[in-house]
């Protein structure tokens, strides 16, 4: 009798207690070393910028680029279609806002490999899923897709597929870029998505 | 000389921090029918080897050379066995006992025990988990089956509880 | 920090060594509890005996508070803990068909476990219908696993799917069980079948 008395009042004070309390799904860095490494090692998570290149051409909407330059270097040029997430605000806000999608590629990307690399394995470790980075960063992107140049006289069926996947990148990278700022912006939040809509799977 | 049952509520305290202990140490909670379901696959394995190899519900169990009895459930269910008998020792309670309600037979007992057992895991393996995975531990971590096999279970034992009466009261 | 399992690969022994001592502890607390007598079990749908709810609810909200805390001072990652799937028909089904189990055979699979190791012959008789039971439903299972496997709906959980915090639901579930534990006491006196539990 005592003991349940005891018990039921320890219980709901506990209770309240966590219900005042501000509890998330709080992920930690937790991993495996191993898995960390072989994923590192793996070729796969890598895309190279032709690759990034055709799915900005192609608006193939299951990736979702995510430039980690800073707000000011994302205004004056950034790849369309990304988001900005600056390098050193990644863990700011809950990544689940950007990376917690289940069916979407997360791309980072940054001006060169040091800063994408790291944040594609902070967010492996934190378990999130399907991140890749863009092998070169845009110091790779300017290099091939902006300055491409057709030097000699024949060009295989297979060139020319890249020939002109990078031509059409380059003409929207700077058409996109070139846009007054008022209509950078509006296309911007236009490409804004929703939180919500990322919440994974069951309504 | 009676020996008492443990006060429910200490018990409870006890079984939750084992629950807990299971959840921090290997990421999951208890279990009772999968283990169950292990013994049969092993024995399943022994006696008819090629039918298990090509049924799509064995052969899983059996891929890459895998043993169904060595895993985290099956060891676990022989813990099991080996703590309440630990316990009946330290208590007493060791002794072979049919238990039912004096006004039936030990055959009637027994027969429902067997049929008892026919449609708990039948429904566990329906419902990937009986009372201690499904119900226990998925409260544990809030999950929607855990409670909704939860209720399913009680709900219906209630249900059917008028048609057997006579076995136990 | 937790779970440990997911920060170092367990060697296998270690592993298994682990899953040993917990289901001890785990038959142990069944067994000190009472739950390895079937008839104590039954009380709970009579009324004469209501330790089930009890135990059940104490435990649940014992570990559900611990891992909540756990989680709250960061020491255990509620992400990698499993969460049981919700395949809608086959839980509702599967638990309808294990009510009728319960009440039949007096067990269910883990105490059954607990009272066999200690001699209860309807216990051993349980265990083999387990096993049956299993062995049913591996053979039909081809005609059985559109049930088993439809209206998927992933590791949902009960906070997210009401849209509350976990910890105002422990508290809800805490005062639901405060509330059941009384409704027991109540019953246990009206229902009282001394006869039984004396001899329990």
């Amino acid at each position: 009798m005592n003991i349940r008395e005891k018990l039921s009042a320890l219980l709901v004070v506990i209770g309240l207690i966590l219900a005042l309390l501000p509890l998330s799904g709080n992920r930690s860095l937790i991993v495996k070393p191993q898995k960390l490494l072989s994923e590192a090692l793996d070729q796969n998570t890598f895309f190279t910028v032709d690759q990034v290149a055709r799915f900005v051409v192609s608006e193939d909407s299951t990736i979702l680029l995510i430039d980690l330059r800073s707000p000011e270097e994302f205004k004056s040029f950034n790849i369309p279609g990304s988001v900005n997430v600056p390098y050193n605000q990644l863990l700011d806000k809950d990544p689940s806002t950007f990376l917690g999608a289940e069916n979407m590629k997360n791309i980072f990307y940054s001006n060169g490999d040091f800063d994408s690399n790291f944040a594609a394995v902070i967010a492996a470790g934190l378990g999130y899923k399907n991140n890749y980075v863009m092998k070169g960063g845009l110091n790779e992107w300017f290099t091939t897709v902006m300055n491409s140049e057709f030097k000699g006289e024949k060009i295989t069926a297979r060139e020319n597929t890249l020939f002109e996947t990078r031509t059409r990148a380059k003409k929207l990278f700077t058409d996109m870029n070139s846009l007054p700022d008022s209509l950078k912006i509006k296309f911007l939040k236009a490409k804004h998505f929703d939180p919500k809509k990322l919440d994974g799977g069951c309504e | 000389m009676k020996n008492r049952y443990m006060n429910p509520y200490l018990a409870g305290t006890m079984l939750g921090i084992v629950l807990l202990l299971a959840m921090f140490i290997s990421g999951r909670g208890l279990g009772a029918s999968g283990g169950i379901k292990y013994c049969v696959v092993s024995i399943v394995g022994a006696i008819d080897r090629p039918h298990a190899e090509s049924s799509p519900y064995y052969s899983k169990y059996f891929e890459d050379g895998k043993k169904p009895l060595k895993n985290w459930l099956s060891l676990e269910i022989l813990g099991l066995v080996a703590g309440g008998f630990i316990s009946g020792a330290i208590s007493k309670r060791l002794k072979f006992k049919i238990e039912k309600s004096p006004k039936i037979s030990n055959t009637r007992r027994l027969i429902f025990a067997f049929l008892g057992g026919v449609f708990f895991v039948y429904g566990g393996q329906l419902a990937r988990g009986c009372t201690s995975g499904a119900a226990l531990s998925g409260m544990a971590v809030l999950s929607v089956a855990g409670f909704v096999t939860m209720m399913a279970i009680f709900g219906s034992a209630y249900l059917f509880a008028w048609f057997f009466r006579n076995n136990w009261i | 920090m937790g779970p440990i399992s997911s920060l170092t690969v367990f060697p296998e022994w270690l592993d298994l060594l682990i899953a040993f001592l917990i289901g001890t502890g785990f038959g142990f607390s069944l067994e000190q509890a009472g739950f390895s007598s079937s008839r104590k079990l039954a009380g709970m749908f009579y009324g004469y005996d209501t330790t089930v709810i009890k135990v059940f609810f104490t435990a649940a909200i014992v570990a559900l508070i611990g891992s909540q805390l756990l989680s709250y001072f960061g020491l255990l990652d509620l992400t990698k803990v499993f969460v049981n799937e919700y395949y809608v028909a086959a839980s509702i089904v599967g638990g309808v068909i294990m009510g009728a189990g319960f009440i039949m055979g007096g067990f269910c699979p883990g105490t059954g476990l607990s009272a066999m190791s200690i001699g209860k012959i309807d216990a051993m008789v349980f265990f083999i219908g387990g096993l049956t039971g299993a062995f049913l439903f591996a053979e039909t299972y081809p005609m059985i696993q559109n049930l088993a496997n439809g209206y998927y709906r992933g590791p949902v959980k009960i906070n997210e799917a009401l849209g509350i915090s976990p910890g105002l639901f422990t508290l809800l579930l805490i005062v639901a069980a405060v509330f059941m534990f009384w409704l027991s006491e109540a019953a246990e006196k009206r229902f009282a079948r001394p006869d039984i539990t004396e001899e329990l």
